[in-house]
Order: structure tokens, then C-alpha cells, then sequence
């Protein structure tokens, strides 16, 4: 697994994987920290009663419900695509390296990316808020939270994405599946949880350790129990899947 | 001399479409064998049960003495370089990228890779990115991937196809020149201008069903030459019905045995046609293989 993964990491060059994850953690930092421009909202950054902090935090859980499912499946195509373009699933099988021990290694490669990727924007998002000029205390706990929950959802869905795009060879279906789940993510913050929880783009608001109501924002247990099985029905799936794809005829 | 493949009753189906039937090869050690058939005559299908990438549906198949199943394909790989299908490189890495992926990938050192890349005169274009190589070019890149691991075997599919002459030629040359090395190669291809100046083994595949398997010689042996009858008068020799065509001073048969020659020249003689002379000529390898082929569109 480890010497799949390190050719993974030799295959990204030129893919700009990086360039991608900075390019969409700036996006998401940018329409995030929008709230932050107006004056209504400067006129509140003292004042808990504006909640100037889970204002921003709502408006990042809906940039990143929107942003999340693009950026995974642009990831999933470019690090998979390499291998119908290039006969690289022959290429490596012959080698000892069956396609989906290539899947697993290619999740396990961008695993971290966007683990980075989500700190990265998480940090600049509250910073703003920082140099913005909130004053109110940082629910600290709640950003920490939300980033790892946000973490989990972008990994299971990385998961089905290297699946799609691996089975699937036309990568226009995997992005089309990702603006699907980018309407999906914003919309299921408005859907009923019962609702977000079958889809997997909901679980973006599953995750949400804040939710809205006509009083303002308001603090909700995000629904760690669905998350949770949520993760081990992907595990399962990948797992199973991947597996399955060692076994397939080239 | 001894076999580097056997199979023994190797078949493969999809369904109830059977694409591989019941295939006995018999690769010799040290030969380029070049396997012959049709567009979807089951020659990719074959190879790559050879190469454990496709399960077969019934038969055994034996490679350097040993059978190829899942315990044993690790190792037997390690020793046998492919090329299926289509030349691999990843487009966006160099030529020298995709052989450290190579390398990496099955552990080879530096001098396995320079001298794969030499083999195939690849040198001078390895800081390129393989977007930019020409056909011919990828061709020889994946011909060094399969080469760096010092294989006894290679399996090449159709590895000239999309190729200018001269690209075919060099192929040819580099084929040819491993066999010398000691390397035994089985090359397939549809058109057979190709491999018979290469192989000195021949396999014909047709319709899933292995046809011919022998030397270039055996192959004309089983042939028979076709009839040339001389006549200043062809178009009365046409007249009595005769499954023939006009060639030069004459008419050409196919397919006649002494005993039909005989029937023939009798039937001529009494239709008053004058007959000049009687003989036989050698049909072209092309023309040995479609009629063993049924000819099914070759080239």
C-alpha cells in the first residue's frame, strides 16, 4: 500500500491537485468572510446579540455544502482519469497492483490534501473574523467540530467519487454528479434532516453544529449518530467495491 | 526445442458467446511467434489470459513450465513484459517520469531502466512529456516498460498498430533483435505482412478457433497452389461455368486437387477449348491465410 501511495504522489505532478484545493479554499474563504463586508454586520462584531461569529460560521457551512462536492469530485477525476487516459490500470495489474488497491491509494493520497485543505480554510475564515474586528468570544469548540465533520463527509465522498470516476470512464460524469451534490449540499441545509440524512450530500448539513431558526442562529446537536453510520456504510461500500475491482477482468 | 506458453483447452466465454475456443498453443523458447487473426478473432482476449488478466472459462495454461493460476502470477510476472492494447504513458508525465513509475513499481534499478530505454532508442526524448510523443514514440516508451524487468517474455498486442512504415520497421528490427537476445516474443497482430517478417512461428486465429500453428513453410505445405490454364480463348473456358478467373493468357483456379485438375483439363478439352499448358503457382502467404481465415476482412 505504502509504494501505491508513493506512486500516487509521483503521478500528481502537473495534475495541480494543489493548485485546485488552493484555488477552492480561496473561493470558500472569499464568499465566506462576505458577511463580514457589510456595515450592518461591523456595526455587531461587539455585540453577542449580533452574533457575529455564527453569522460567518453559517455563512461558511453553506460555502463549504456548495464548494465541498465540486472539489472532492474534480480531485477524484484528475487523480483517476491518469489511469483510463494512460492504460495505467493494465500497466500497474501486470506490475501487482490491482485497480483497487490504485482506489484506495489515490483516497489515501488525497485524504490528506483535503484535510489541509479544510484547517487551512477553517483558520483563514476565523482569522478574517479576527482581523475583521469581532470581539465577541470565538465558539471555538464549534469551528473544531464542524471542520472535523466536515472533514469526514469530504472523505466518504471522495471515496464514491474515486469509485465513480474509476468505473465510470467519461470523468463529464463525475462532475456532473458533483454539481448535483453542490445544489444537493446548500439545498439540504433547508431540507428536513430526515430528508439530508439519505443523501450524501446532506450530510453537510448533518454536520452543521448550528442550524437556523426565526430568532437567529441557534446551537443543534449535529446528528453524530447518522454521521456515523453514514461512514461505516461508505467504508463498507469502498471497501467491498475496491476489492471487487481487484478481482475485475481488464 | 522446449515451450515457453502452453495452453490445453484454453477457452473463453462471455455469456454464451464463446471468444476463445479450445486453444492448444505451443510458444517455442527464443522465437518471435506472431499470432495472427481477424479483428475480434480473441488474440487480445488470449493474451491476456496469458497474462492472468482474464480469467479463462475452461483450459490450463503453462508458462515457463509452471501453471499460471493466482499463487503462482506474481512471480511468473516478474518475468514476462507486456504490452496490451494500447502503449502505456501517462500523457502528463515525461518519458523519464513514467519509467520511474515503472521502476518504483516493480522495484527495478537504474541500470535496468537505462538499458530498456537504450534498447528501444528512447534516450534523447525522455525529458518530454509523453503528450507530446508521437505514436511511434509511445509505442517504443511501452515497449521499454515491458522490457525493464529483463523479461524472458514478452507479450506484445498488436504493438505496430497506428504505425508508419518506418516505425513498423523499427518495431520489426527491435523484435526481431530480442529474440536474437534470447528473449522469446509472441506478437500479434491482423496484418500479416507484418508478422511474417518477423516470426518464425506463426499462430492464425479465426473465429475464436486456433487454425494453423507451425512454421512459415508448414503453413504453405498446407496449402494448395492454385491452377493456371494458359488459352488464347479464356472467355470460352468461362463459358462452361468453370469457378474461375481471367488471368493474363489464361484462367486461375483455386482449391484443386491432382484429381480435379485431371476432371478440369478433360471438361476443357471437351468444350473445345484450346489448352496451351497446365501449372501450378504458389499462392501468397496473404493469400494462404484469408483462405484459411475465411477471409474475414484482412488487410
Amino acid at each position: 500500500m505504502l509504494t501505491a501511495m508513493s506512486l500516487e504522489v509521483r503521478k500528481a505532478r502537473r495534475l495541480r491537485v494543489v493548485l485546485v484545493c488552493a484555488v477552492m479554499v480561496a473561493a470558500v474563504v472569499a464568499l465566506s468572510c462576505m458577511t463580514l463586508m457589510s456595515d450592518s454586520a461591523r456595526e455587531g462584531f461587539g455585540d453577542p446579540a449580533a452574533q457575529p461569529w455564527e453569522s460567518l460560521f453559517m455563512s461558511h457551512v453553506m460555502i463549504a455544502a456548495m464548494t465541498s462536492p465540486l472539489l472532492v469530485a474534480v480531485l477524484a477525476s484528475r487523480q483517476v482519469d491518469i489511469e483510463h487516459q494512460g492504460q495505467g490500470w493494465m500497466l500497474s495489474q501486470v506490475a501487482g497492483f490491482p485497480p483497487g488497491l490504485l482506489c484506495r491509494a489515490k483516497v489515501a493520497v488525497l485524504g490528506p490534501l483535503l484535510a489541509v485543505a479544510v484547517a487551512v480554510q477553517t483558520t483563514l475564515i476565523v482569522t478574517a473574523g479576527l482581523v475583521a474586528g469581532i470581539t465577541v468570544p470565538l465558539p471555538l469548540g464549534t469551528w473544531i467540530l464542524y471542520a472535523v465533520g466536515l472533514l469526514l463527509v469530504d472523505l466518504a465522498l471522495l471515496c464514491l467519487h474515486v469509485l465513480l470516476a474509476a468505473r465510470v470512464e467519461n470523468q463529464l460524469v463525475g462532475m456532473g454528479v458533483g454539481l448535483l451534490g453542490a445544489f444537493c449540499g446548500v439545498f439540504s441545509l433547508l431540507m428536513p434532516p430526515a430528508l439530508a440524512r439519505v443523501l450524501p450530500w446532506g450530510y453537510y448539513a448533518i454536520v452543521s453544529p448550528m442550524g437556523m431558526s426565526d430568532g437567529g442562529f441557534v446551537p443543534i446537536t449535529p446528528g453524530y449518530g447518522w454521521l456515523a453510520a453514514f461512514l461505516v456504510l461508505v467504508a463498507v461500500l469502498f471497501g467491498t467495491v475496491s476489492h471487487r475491482f481487484d478481482r475485475t477482468e481488464a | 526445442m522446449d515451450d515457453i506458453i502452453t495452453t490445453h483447452h484454453l477457452t473463453k466465454t462471455y455469456g454464451s458467446r464463446t471468444v476463445v475456443d479450445d486453444l492448444d498453443l505451443r510458444v517455442p523458447r527464443g522465437c518471435v511467434y506472431g499470432f495472427l487473426g481477424p479483428n475480434g478473432s480473441g488474440k487480445s482476449t488470449t493474451m491476456k489470459m496469458l497474462l492472468s488478466l482474464a480469467r479463462p472459462s475452461r483450459g490450463e495454461i503453462t508458462v515457463f513450465g509452471q501453471p499460471m493460476n493466482r499463487d503462482t502470477r506474481p512471480r511468473l510476472l516478474r518475468e514476462i513484459g507486456s504490452l496490451i492494447e494500447a502503449p502505456p504513458g501517462y500523457a502528463h508525465l515525461t518519458g523519464r517520469e513514467n519509467m520511474a513509475i515503472v521502476q518504483r513499481m516493480l522495484g527495478l534499478s537504474d541500470q535496468q531502466v537505462s538499458r530498456a530505454v537504450a534498447t528501444v532508442r528512447l534516450q534523447e526524448h525522455m525529458g518530454k512529456l509523453v503528450r507530446a510523443y508521437s505514436l511511434g514514440m509511445k509505442q517504443r516508451l511501452g515497449i521499454a516498460m515491458a522490457l525493464a524487468r529483463d523479461p524472458r517474455l514478452l507479450i506484445l498486442d498488436e504493438p505496430t498498430n497506428g504505425l508508419d512504415p518506418a516505425g513498423i520497421e523499427e518495431i520489426r528490427e527491435l523484435l526481431v533483435s530480442l529474440a536474437e537476445n534470447g528473449i522469446t516474443v509472441m506478437v500479434s497482430s491482423h496484418l500479416l505482412d507484418e508478422i511474417d517478417r518477423m516470426a518464425s512461428v506463426l499462430g492464425i486465429l479465426g473465429q475464436g478457433r486456433l487454425i494453423f500453428q507451425g512454421t512459415r513453410s508448414e503453413l504453405f505445405a498446407r496449402s494448395t497452389p492454385d491452377l493456371i490454364v494458359d488459352t488464347p480463348e479464356p472467355e470460352r473456358a468461362l463459358a462452361l461455368g468453370i469457378p474461375a478467373v481471367r488471368e493474363g493468357g489464361g484462367v486461375r483456379l483455386s482449391g484443386l486437387d491432382d484429381e480435379d485438375t485431371a476432371a478440369l483439363v478433360r471438361r476443357l478439352v471437351g468444350g473445345d477449348v484450346p489448352v496451351h499448358g497446365v501449372r501450378r503457382v504458389q499462392q501468397s502467404l496473404e493469400e494462404v491465410f484469408m483462405d484459411l481465415t475465411g477471409r474475414e476482412g484482412l488487410l
